[in-house]
C-alpha cells in the first residue's frame, strides 16, 4: 500500500517535469526532432549535461582517418530560441592546431554562418564538423600559420599536428594532449 | 416500420495534397500546424514556390524576412518565388 502510493507520487512529479505549465517553444519542438533522428558516425558522440536541456549539448568527435586520426575533439553547442532560423553556436573546446579552427575555439565553417538554412539539422552540422578534420582547407583561415604550412609544406603540416595533438608547442602555442 | 430521423452527425477528414509529410523548417506534419499557431487548417496554410518545394506558410515567411539580400528556397537556394 504504501509502495502503491509512492509508485502514484512518482508518476505525479515526473508529470510535472514533462510539462511545466508551458508548451515547448519551436525551438525546443525542433532540436527535439533533430535529436530523435540523429544519425551520427561511429566517430561521433553527443552528450548531454542536463537531460532536460536539449539545448546546450557537446558533441566529441574522434576522426578515424586523416590529419587528425586518434584524435578526440569537444565542440559545444548552444541552440537559441531563433532555431532553426538562426543556426546553433559551435564552439571547439579542445585547443587544435587546425586551419579553420582558432586558437579561441571559433569555427569556420560555412553552414554555421552564411550558408545557414533551416532545413539544415544538427546532423548535417555533425558531418560538416567531421569534414573539416578530414579536409581541412587553406583557403579562408581562421588560423593562418597552420593554413600557410598546410598549402607550402603538407608534410610539415602533417607533423606539426601529430606534435600538438601529442602535447606540445608549435611556435609559442602550447596544446594539450588530446589523443585518446 | 417508418423510421424518422431526428439528428444526423456528418464527419468529414481533410488533408493538405503536398508532396512531403513535414515541413523542412519546423519538422512539423504538414496536416499539424507550425509550433506558431494552435489549429491546423486554413489559418496555416500551406505556400508552393516554383522550385515546387512547400512549407508552412509561417515558416517560409520567417525565413524569407530574415533575409536580408537574397531570398531564396531553403531546400535548394534558389529563388523563392511564390507558385501561382
Amino acid at each position: 500500500m504504501i509502495k502503491l502510493f509512492s509508485l502514484k507520487q512518482q508518476k505525479r512529479d515526473g508529470e510535472t517535469v514533462q510539462h511545466p505549465g508551458t508548451r515547448q517553444s519551436a525551438a525546443q519542438l525542433r532540436i527535439q526532432k533533430d535529436i530523435n533522428e540523429l544519425n551520427l558516425p561511429k566517430t561521433c558522440q553527443v552528450d548531454f549535461p542536463d537531460q532536460d536541456d536539449l539545448l546546450t549539448f557537446k558533441l566529441i568527435i574522434s576522426p578515424d582517418e586523416g590529419f587528425y586520426r586518434g584524435g578526440r575533439f569537444s565542440f559545444s553547442f548552444k541552440v537559441g530560441q531563433g532555431y532553426p532560423h538562426e543556426p546553433p553556436k559551435v564552439k571547439c573546446e579542445t585547443l587544435v592546431y587546425h586551419p579553420n579552427i582558432d586558437l579561441e575555439g571559433n569555427v569556420c565553417l560555412n553552414i554555421l554562418r552564411e550558408d545557414w538554412k533551416p532545413v539544415l539539422t544538427v546532423n548535417s552540422i555533425v558531418y560538416g564538423l567531421q569534414y573539416l578534420f578530414l579536409e581541412p582547407n587553406p583557403e579562408d583561415p581562421l588560423n593562418k600559420e597552420a593554413a600557410e604550412v598546410l598549402q607550402s609544406n603538407r608534410r610539415l603540416f602533417e607533423q606539426n599536428v601529430q606534435k600538438s595533438m601529442r602535447g606540445g608547442y608549435i611556435g609559442a602555442i602550447y596544446f594539450d594532449r588530446c589523443l585518446k | 416500420m417508418k423510421v424518422t430521423v431526428k439528428s444526423w452527425t456528418a464527419v468529414a477528414t481533410w488533408r493538405w495534397v503536398a508532396n512531403d509529410d513535414n515541413c523542412g523548417i519546423c519538422r512539423m506534419a504538414f496536416d499539424g500546424c507550425c509550433p506558431d499557431c494552435k489549429i491546423p487548417g486554413d489559418d496555416c496554410p500551406l505556400v508552393w514556390g516554383q522550385c515546387s518545394h512547400c512549407f508552412h506558410i509561417h515558416c517560409i515567411m520567417k525565413w524569407l524576412n530574415s533575409q536580408q539580400v537574397h531570398q531564396q528556397c531553403p531546400m535548394c537556394r534558389q529563388e523563392w518565388k511564390f507558385k501561382e
